[in-house]
Formats: C-alpha cells, sequence, structure tokens
C-alpha cells in the first residue's frame, strides 16, 4: 500500500528527534569510562548527595501521595463552589518555571507570618533540608494530583454507588472499592513523584540553598560541579538521575499498559 | 406472580409488610410499599417530570420506555443517587427522600454487571452481607445459598474478567439479592446478552426473586422479559409516566397513541359503523390508517371504500375510536380458512423484518371489504373442504378490487411459520384475527 506524504513526514519526525535524543542519552553513558563512573559513585559527595536525594524524594512522595489523592478524589467526585479555581491554581506549577515556584516559596516560608510561625516551632524552611522537601513537594504535587485524577475519572462511579447502596458510607467504599481499584494508577503516581521530587532542581536550588554537602541532592550536584569544572562528578550525577527518570517511565508505562 | 409471592409469605407465616402498613393506616389509602409522589429531576439533560408511581410488595414492576426517556434516572433516583428536585420518595411508609444510599436498603444491579474487580465472585458477594452480617460462617453460608440458587457455586473463587456475560449478569443478581434488599432495581440487565442466556437468565431470576420474596423494578427494552416476569408495567417517555397497568391490559389498550406506537401495537383509526350482536363493527377508512399520532393521516370525513374489523368490545354508531390489534395475536394463511375469528382479511406483504427468535410482516391490506354473508371471498370458497360459516355475520372479506387500502398490519410469526408459508414481498396472506383481541380505546 502506498504511503502518503503527511504519514511519511511525521513518521520521519518521530524517528529523527528518538535518533537525537537516543545519541545525547548515549553520549552521557558512553563518555565516562566505567572505573571513572565507579570512583565517582563512591565519592563521599555523591554518597551524600544520593542519599540526601533518595530521603527526601521517598519523605516527599508520601507527602505529595497522602495529600494528592483526597485533592484528585475531591476533584473527581464532589461539587463545590470554587473547584475550577481551585483545578486551575493546582495545575499552575506545571505552567510556570520551577525557578519562579522556588522564589514564591523562599518568599511565603521567609517574608510571611506562616514562615516566621514555623520558624518558632523549630520548623526552619528555606535554607535547610526541610526546604529542600517543601520544594518538592510543590514541585511534584500538581503532577501527582493530575495523574491520580485521571485515574479517579477512569473508575466508573456506579462501582461507589453500588457499595453504597449495600451499606457501606463514603469513607468506607474509597477504602474498599476506589482505591484498590486505583491501584495500578495510584503506584504509577507514586513513581512519576518520586522521578519528579527527585530531579526538581530549580524550586529547590532558590528555597533550600546549593550548599556542599548540606543542602546537596543530585541535581545540585550536577550544578555545582559543572559550576567547578568537575566533568566526571556532574556526569555521573546525570547517569544517576537519567536511571531514575528511565526506571520511572518504564514502571509508569507498565502500569498505564495495565489499566488500558 | 405477585398473588403466588403474597401467598407464599403467608405460608411461611410471615404476614406481609404491606398489609401491616394498611392496618397501620386504616381507612384512607393504603400508603403502597414504594410510592413515589411528584418527582422532578433534572440531571445533565435527562428530566423526570411529576413521576407518580405505586408499588405494592412483592410486585415484580417492568419500566419500558425509548432510550433516554429518564427509566435508568429513576432507578437511580430511588436508589439514593441522585436528590430530586422535587417530590417524595416513601418505602415500607417511610419518607426516604433525603436517605444516602446507604440507609435505604435498596439494591441495584446493572446491564453491565458493576462487580468489583479486585474480588473474586465469593468476596463480590460477600462484601454485600459484610456491612450487616459480621458471622462469617453465616455469610458463607448465605453466599453459598444464593450461589447455589443462581447456579455459580463452581465460579465463587473466579475474578469477575474470567466469568462470561451471563455468569457475570448472575453474579450480579446474587450480590444484589444476598442482602435481602426491601427492593430490587434491575437496569437492563439481560441487555447485552443472547437469547438462549436470556432466557435461561430469566427463568433463573423468577425462581430467585421467589425464593428471596423481594419487590422489583425492572428497566427492560425487552418484551419478553415483561411477558416472563413482571406483573405489573410502567412506560415512560421523557421522563413521564404515559400509563401504566398489568401487562396484558397496557398491551392490549395502550392509551395514549405513543405506547401503542413504543409496544409495537397496530394502532388504526375506526368509526363504529353498527352493532351486530355481540360485536362490534368499525370501519377503518382508506389512508386512516394506524400511526394516529401524524396528523396527515387523520381520517376523511368521507371515505370512498372501507374495511370492516370486528371488536368483541362496546361502542356506539358514530363514534370515532382507535383499535389496538397485538401482532402477535394475528394468525397469516396462505388461503381463506374457516375458523372461529371475525376478522379475515387479505393484504400483500410489505416487509419481512428478523427480530432475534420472530419475524415481523408488514402487510399492506386490499381495499373494498364489504360486510355480507355472501360476500365470500373466491379463493375461500375454492379452497378444499372450506364451508360457509354458520354465523349470520361475514368472516371473509371479499375483495371487490386488488387495490392496496393504505391500511398496514403488522404480525408476528415464527421462522419456520415463515418459511412454510413462502412470505416473501409482494405475497398475497389472509391476516385473521378474533374479535376478542380487537380493542376499543378512546
Amino acid at each position: 500500500m502506498k504511503q502518503s506524504a503527511f504519514r511519511k513526514g511525521a513518521t520521519g519526525i518521530a524517528c529523527f528527534f528518538t535518533c537525537l535524543l537516543f545519541l545525547a542519552v548515549g553520549t552521557l553513558l558512553l563518555i565516562l569510562k566505567p572505573s571513572e563512573l565507579l570512583k565517582a559513585l563512591l565519592s563521599a559527595e555523591m554518597l551524600y548527595s544520593m542519599k540526601l536525594s533518595l530521603l527526601t524524594a521517598s519523605i516527599s512522595t508520601l507527602a505529595v501521595m497522602f495529600f494528592s489523592i483526597p485533592t484528585a478524589y475531591s476533584l473527581s467526585r464532589f461539587d463545590f463552589s470554587g473547584k475550577s479555581l481551585v483545578r486551575s491554581i493546582l495545575g499552575l506549577p506545571m505552567a510556570f518555571p520551577e525557578l519562579v515556584l522556588g522564589l514564591s516559596l523562599l518568599l511565603l516560608f521567609g517574608q510571611t507570618p506562616l514562615g516566621s510561625g514555623l520558624e518558632a516551632l523549630g520548623l526552619r524552611v528555606p535554607f535547610s533540608k526541610l526546604g529542600i522537601g517543601v520544594a518538592q513537594f510543590f514541585v511534584a504535587f500538581p503532577y501527582a494530583v493530575r495523574v491520580i485524577y485521571s485515574t479517579f475519572e477512569g473508575i466508573d462511579c456506579r462501582y461507589e454507588q453500588v457499595s453504597r447502596s449495600f451499606g457501606y458510607g463514603d469513607f468506607e467504599t474509597f477504602r474498599n472499592v476506589t482505591l484498590p481499584m486505583a491501584r495500578g494508577g495510584l503506584f504509577a503516581s507514586a513513581v512519576i513523584t518520586f522521578a519528579r521530587c527527585i530531579g526538581a532542581f530549580g524550586a529547590v536550588l532558590i528555597l533550600a540553598g546549593g550548599s556542599y554537602m548540606y543542602t546537596e541532592v543530585l541535581p545540585v550536584t550536577l550544578y555545582l560541579n559543572i559550576s567547578y569544572g568537575n566533568l566526571e562528578m556532574a556526569i555521573t550525577s546525570g547517569v544517576l538521575l537519567m536511571g531514575i527518570a528511565f526506571l520511572a517511565i518504564l514502571c509508569f508505562e507498565h502500569f498505564e499498559g495495565e489499566k488500558s | 406472580m405477585r398473588a403466588l409471592r403474597k401467598k407464599e409469605l403467608e405460608k411461611k407465616g410471615l404476614k406481609s409488610r404491606a398489609l401491616d402498613r394498611k392496618e397501620r393506616v386504616g381507612q384512607e389509602q393504603a400508603m403502597a410499599f414504594l410510592e413515589v409522589r411528584n418527582l422532578e429531576l433534572n440531571v445533565g439533560g435527562f428530566k423526570l417530570h411529576d413521576i407518580r408511581l405505586r408499588v405494592e410488595e412483592g410486585d415484580y414492576v417492568a419500566v419500558i420506555g425509548p432510550s433516554g426517556s429518564g427509566k435508568s434516572l429513576l432507578l437511580e433516583t430511588i436508589i439514593g443517587f441522585y436528590s430530586p428536585k422535587a417530590g417524595r420518595i416513601f418505602l415500607e411508609g417511610c419518607d426516604i427522600t433525603a436517605f444516602t444510599p446507604d440507609k435505604r436498603q435498596i439494591s441495584i444491579v446493572y446491564q453491565d454487571h458493576v462487580l468489583f474487580p479486585h474480588m473474586t465472585v465469593f468476596e463480590n458477594i460477600a462484601y454485600a452481607l459484610q456491612k450487616k452480617v459480621k458471622d462469617k460462617a453465616r455469610i458463607k453460608a448465605e453466599v453459598e445459598r444464593i450461589a447455589s440458587l443462581l447456579e455459580i457455586s463452581p465460579l465463587l473463587f473466579r475474578r469477575p474478567k474470567t466469568l462470561s456475560g451471563g455468569e457475570k449478569q448472575r453474579t450480579a443478581l446474587a450480590r444484589g439479592l444476598v442482602v435481602r434488599p426491601k427492593l430490587l432495581l434491575l437496569d437492563e440487565p439481560f441487555s447485552a446478552l443472547d437469547v438462549r442466556t436470556k432466557e435461561r437468565l430469566r427463568a433463573i431470576l423468577k425462581n430467585a426473586i421467589r425464593e428471596y420474596s423481594t419487590t422489583v423494578l425492572h428497566v427492560t427494552h425487552d418484551f419478553d422479559d415483561l411477558w416472563a416476569l413482571a406483573d405489573r408495567v410502567l412506560v415512560i417517555r421523557n421522563g413521564k409516566v404515559m400509563q401504566e397497568g398489568e401487562p396484558e391490559a397496557v398491551f392490549k389498550r395502550p392509551s395514549p397513541n405513543f405506547v401503542a406506537e413504543f409496544l409495537g401495537t397496530n394502532l388504526l383509526k375506526g368509526r363504529v359503523r353498527n352493532r351486530e350482536g355481540n360485536f362490534t363493527v368499525l370501519e377503518l377508512e382508506e389512508k386512516s390508517l394506524a400511526q394516529a399520532s401524524k396528523p396527515e393521516l387523520e381520517m376523511e370525513s368521507e371515505a370512498k371504500s372501507s374495511l370492516l374489523f370486528y371488536s368483541a368490545d362496546s361502542g356506539k354508531p358514530g363514534e370515532v375510536v382507535s383499535l389496538s390489534i397485538r401482532p402477535e395475536d394475528i394468525i397469516l394463511a396462505e388461503k381463506a380458512l374457516e375458523s372461529s375469528a371475525r376478522n379475515m382479511l387479505k393484504g400483500k406483504v410489505k416487509v419481512l423484518t428478523k427480530k432475534e427468535h420472530l419475524v415481523s410482516v408488514s402487510l399492506k391490506l386490499e381495499s373494498g371489504n364489504k360486510s355480507d354473508l355472501s360476500a365470500i371471498s373466491k379463493a375461500a370458497q375454492a379452497s378444499p373442504g372450506f364451508k360457509a360459516p354458520a354465523c349470520p355475520d361475514s368472516k371473509v372479506s371479499e375483495y371487490s378490487d386488488s387495490k392496496a387500502s393504505g391500511i398496514e398490519l403488522k404480525a408476528v410469526i415464527t421462522p419456520t411459520a415463515c418459511e412454510l408459508l413462502g412470505l416473501e414481498r409482494g405475497k398475497e396472506v389472509y391476516a385473521i384475527f378474533k374479535a376478542a383481541n380487537v380493542k376499543i380505546i378512546r
């Protein structure tokens, strides 16, 4: 069958950019010798950065999931005044630069009574490890809400209604029916959230600062080492971030495939 | 079926709750088991308008109507998924309008089953019970009992995705029934199933309903469901109840034109000519046909020739009425037959439509029949063994010419009968039906 010029053109563009991306990724992987990569991986700075990244991203992911599930559920199932406004505001961080988000958070936690109140309680957010988690939370939260919202939207309300007709209340139905049915979507969302948290840079840099071996997470390691001209460390942190992103996408695709 | 169930209840020593209620209410009109009063609702373009409904305990009510008429919406409002804009819903004399679905003790079964995919068949059924019954052994016993009744015992530990459509529907029915709901709502439960599975499921459901003594509201498009299961029928159109009553009464005497059209009844317009003994003779004028809802088909005041129909219903001479004849009540024959039926009309096959296990035959009747005893058709006389009817009235129509009258009649026959008669477009046949099956509607 003869293929149309449009079909050929579209497929050609897709193949060209996939090749370009593959080359870029391949370059990152191939430029260092395995021994150099291992040496950089085992350096104190990289180990610290990895540990801090994993710890903060894990805690942030838990927090994001804990708050995004009820948020997405209420947006999907309940009608309340100002719902569309809430939806728009929650989606904003996806549209504007992370640096702006970081600056906004810095001002919120540094210049307002909220920040001073938290500080009085011993919770200092700006230029602290807590700041890393807060920045990661706000970067990943809108994405998580979006993914979980679409998961809940994909579940027919009648499952919940049938459950309620058997005498179960709203929360019991949510726990027994909705959550198990949304399991795949929730897991996919957690994976994406984790990847977003571990890769968050701009907001983390502005709110938590890029202090060497203090608020240094993997993207900050990459940034700092590029600034010093230490290419090995920069590339190693890049490889790590890419590996995490790749695994996240694999998991996401797996669960999305299962869902469909 | 309703009377049978009431008898069974009494046999079991369970005095009907409806009877108790009647006693409570005393001399005034007793509140029905389920009573819907002046229900108004508007959800996403679908509307319910001034719905009034009375269902007695043990009733099996079929709700029919065209797609988008608000049948499912009515069920979902009764169960509490939607709050009505106005009106009240009473169940067992209690106003449940403001109750959440978990407080109503009503179950619903959907066409697409809505089985929880993360649970096995056993878990799906047990889940319905677990809120009320805490004793695990009792839950197990109840699940096994309903599973055996609905013939799904071997499927208990399978997931819904591994079941066939019929198996899924039986599981959904088991889940809906196991809680012994006050009211069971069925939203087209058999629509997606093949004819044989449907028939089997109807029998199984009938048995289960009898066993669990449940009152049922069943939305359906399939008239076979209605005949097999229902003891009352409710016809809805555009969110309004058009007619309700016993199935036979509704089918024989569909009151508004819409109901007749929807039910597939032959609805003809005519004028009462005279009375002949116990029969009313009706004159149908050319082009005065059937679809009475269409203004262009209104009766003309002066007709050139007419067709005569005999009805066992009474009528006043000169009165303009509608006639209802069920397609199933019409017999088709190749030749004029001697029989007890008072109406025998000749026509040509216009359209043959196969519908599942039946064939719908649309006939264009020929004009010019006369109510004259001597006017027995040549075809009838020519047929071997034919005897002139003994009754003083004409049973056989004579066709002075073969001009089509413009009047159409639909009959329903089996494919075997269709084959035996060798029916095809343009073939001449006789439509025979009893006067008792010609219902006069005013």
